[in-house]
C-alpha cells in the first residue's frame, strides 16, 4: 500500500501508456493478417468475415438500418429485469432463512434438490408454461440468478463470528440490531460476490432462453444471421455482446468496491477521510 | 477526571461501601444432562472495586464463570448476583471484552466505540464527547478515524477496551482479552489496564492463563482446577496497585507465584 505510494506516479503512468501501445500494435497486426489472409483466400469468409466488413456491419446494424437496438433494448431489459427480481428474491429469502434455525430446517431439502437441477433444463417447461413472450425470459433470467445470491447470502449469514454474536448479546442488543450491525454487513462481501456470479450468468441465460423459442432479441438475430450465412452481422452481434458483458463486469466490480470498502486499503483510506471530515463538522461548534 | 466519576456516581450507594458486587453461592455448570460438569460449586464475594485474576489450564471453568457472571451462559445451580439483583441474563453494570476484539471491520475506531451508545438508543453528543475522551485515555486519539483492519492488534484490543468503558458498566468481565498479542504488547497493555481500571474505579474479573499477569494486575488470585472445574484457592496479592512493572522481580512477588503454582500443581 505504502510502496504504492511511494513510487512515482508518472513512471508508472507511462510504462502503462507504452504497454496500450504494444497492445494496440499487436492487435492491430492480428486484424491486418486476418483481413489480408481473407482476401488472398486463405481464411474461410464464411467463418471468418473479414474485420472490414465486420466493421461495415457495425455501421448497417446500429446507424443505417439501426435493427439491432430493438433485439438489444428487449435482451438489456430481460436481463436487467430477471436479474433484479431474482436476485433480490434469492437475497430476501436468503435474510429471512438466515435469521429462523427452523425455516431453514425445512427449506434446505428443496433447495437441494432445485440447486442439483440443471437451470437450463427447466427453460422449455417454463416456455411451455409461459409462451414465447417477455414473460418467459424474465422468468428464465430470474431463475439461473436466483441461487448464486441465495447461497451465498445464506452463507455470509451464517459465517458471522460467534463471539461477535455473544459481544452483541453482552450489550443487550436486540435480535433486529444483530442483524442490522453485524450479521447484514458482515454478509455483504458474499451477497456482492453472489451478485457477481448472477449478473455474469443473466446475460447467458437470457441468450439462451430466446435460442429457445423466441421472435425477439439478440439471441434470435445471431440466430438468424447465421442462419442466412450473414456472418459478418452475427459477429457484430457476439461483439456488441462482448461489450455488454465487460461492461456488467465493470459495473459490478465498482459496486463491489463501493459498498464492501473495508477489504481494499486504499477505499479504507478515502472512506476514513470523509468520515473523519464528517465527524469534524458536526462537533464544529465545540472547542 | 470526567469518565471516572460517572462510573462512581452510576453505583453511590455501593462506590465506596463494603457491600459484595458480585456474590455467588455454590454456583454450577453442567453440560449435557449433567454428564460434563464444567463448573462445580463456586462461591466468592467481589467487593466494590477489586480486580480479581481467574487463572487456571484449559477445561478449569474460568471462561465458563465469566460468561455466567456476564449472563452469556445460564448457571444450571447455584445462586449469583450483581449489586444484589439475581442474574438472568446480560445487564447494563456489567459488560464484557474478550479474546478477539470483536471490532465491526465496516467502523471507524470511534464508531466502535460508540456501539453500546447506539444499541441502548440514539448517540448523544455526550456519548460522542464520551468516546472521544476514552480514546484519548487508552491512546487512540489519533487513530480514531482508522479502520480496525488499518491497526494493529495491540490497538485493536486497546479500541475494545474503550468501547468496554463506553457502556458506562461499573463491572468489566475480561477473557483473555490480550492473549492473542505478543508478550511485549501485552506488558504494556496489562500496565494500562491496571491503570485505567483504577483510574475508572470499576470492579473487575480477568481470565488468564498466565500465573505472572494474574498476581501482576489482581487484588486477589481465583486459582482454579479442572475435572470438574473449581476455585481450589484464593490468593491475596497484599502489594499497592496500580503495580509498576518492577515489581515482578521482587522476592514477594515471586513469593505469591510459588504459592499459586503450588496450588495448581497438587491439583494436576
Amino acid at each position: 500500500m505504502s510502496a504504492a505510494g511511494d513510487s512515482p506516479p508518472r513512471a508508472g503512468g507511462e510504462r502503462s501508456g507504452l504497454v496500450v501501445v504494444n497492445h494496440l500494435l499487436i492487435l492491430a497486426t492480428l486484424l491486418a493478417a486476418w483481413e489480408i489472409g481473407s482476401r488472398a483466400g486463405v481464411l474461410d469468409p464464411l467463418f471468418f468475415p473479414r474485420p472490414s466488413s465486420i466493421l461495415a456491419g457495425f455501421w448497417r446494424l446500429y446507424v443505417t438500418q439501426g435493427n439491432i437496438w430493438p433485439h438489444l433494448g428487449l435482451t438489456v431489459g430481460e436481463v436487467i429485469s430477471g436479474f433484479l427480481a431474482g436476485s433480490l428474491m434469492g437475497i430476501g429469502l436468503a435474510l429471512v432463512v438466515g435469521m429462523s434455525d427452523r425455516v431453514r430446517r425445512y427449506l434446505k431439502p428443496y433447495v437441494i434438490v432445485i440447486e442439483a437441477t440443471p437451470r437450463i433444463a427447466i427453460g422449455p417447461v417454463i416456455i411451455a408454461a409461459f409462451g414465447f413472450g417477455w414473460s418467459s425470459k424474465v422468468l428464465i433470467v430470474m431463475l439461473v440468478c436466483f441461487f448464486a445470491p441465495f447461497v451465498n447470502t445464506l452463507n455470509g449469514m451464517l459465517n458471522v463470528d460467534e463471539d461477535d454474536i455473544s459481544m452483541m448479546r453482552s450489550m443487550r442488543a436486540s435480535k433486529l440490531q444483530t442483524f442490522r450491525l453485524v450479521m447484514l454487513p458482515n454478509a455483504m462481501p458474499d451477497i456482492l460476490g453472489g451478485l457477481r456470479l448472477a449478473m455474469a450468468s443473466a446475460l447467458g441465460g437470457a441468450l439462451v432462453a430466446e435460442f429457445i423459442a423466441s421472435n425477439a432479441g439478440m439471441g434470435v438475430l445471431i440466430s438468424q444471421y447465421t442462419g442466412v450465412l450473414n456472418m459478418a452481422s452475427a459477429f457484430v452481434c457476439v461483439l456488441t455482446l462482448t461489450v455488454l458483458g465487460f461492461a456488467i463486469f465493470r459495473l459490478m466490480e465498482a459496486l463491489d468496491r463501493f459498498i464492501v470498502f473495508w477489504t481494499d486499503a486504499e477505499r479504507m483510506e478515502t472512506v476514513s477521510r470523509r468520515r473523519a471530515r464528517r465527524w469534524a463538522e458536526r462537533s464544529g461548534g465545540r472547542p | 477526571m470526567a469518565i471516572a466519576e460517572r462510573h462512581q456516581s452510576a453505583t453511590p450507594e455501593t462506590a465506596r461501601g463494603d457491600v459484595p458486587v458480585i456474590s455467588a453461592h455454590d454456583v454450577s455448570k453442567t453440560f449435557g444432562d449433567g454428564r460434563v460438569v464444567a463448573l462445580n460449586g463456586a462461591t466468592f464475594d467481589v467487593r466494590p472495586g477489586e480486580f480479581i485474576a481467574l487463572v487456571g489450564p484449559s477445561g478449569c471453568g474460568k471462561s465458563t464463570l465469566l460468561r455466567i457472571v456476564a449472563g452469556l451462559l445460564e448457571r444450571s445451580g447455584g445462586d449469583l448476583r450483581v449489586h444484589g439483583e439475581p442474574v438472568k441474563g446480560p445487564h447494563t453494570d456489567v459488560a464484557m471484552m474478550f479474546q478477539k476484539p470483536t471490532l465491526l471491520a465496516w467502523r471507524t475506531a470511534i464508531e466502535n466505540v460508540l456501539l453500546p451508545a447506539e444499541i441502548a438508543g440514539k448517540v448523544t453528543e455526550a456519548d460522542r464527547q464520551k468516546a472521544e475522551g476514552l480514546l484519548e485515555l487508552t491512546g487512540l486519539t489519533d487513530f480514531a478515524f482508522s479502520f480496525p483492519r488499518q491497526l494493529s492488534g495491540g490497538m485493536q484490543q486497546r479500541v475494545a477496551l474503550a468501547r468496554l468503558l463506553q457502556t458506562g458498566a461499573d463491572v468489566l468481565l475480561l477473557d483473555e482479552p490480550f492473549g492473542a498479542l505478543d508478550e511485549f504488547t501485552r506488558e504494556r497493555l496489562n500496565v494500562e489496564l491496571s491503570r485505567i481500571t483504577s483510574e475508572v474505579g470499576a470492579t473487575t474479573m480477568f481470565v488468564t492463563h498466565n500465573i505472572g499477569e494474574a498476581i501482576f494486575l489482581a487484588d486477589r488470585v481465583f486459582v482454579m482446577t479442572p475435572r470438574p472445574g473449581e476455585i481450589a484457592a484464593i490468593v491475596d496479592v497484599p502489594l499497592p496497585r496500580p503495580r509498576d512493572p518492577a515489581i515482578q522481580v521482587t522476592p514477594e512477588f515471586n513469593a505469591l507465584v510459588a504459592e499459586v503454582r503450588g496450588t495448581l500443581g497438587g491439583r494436576l
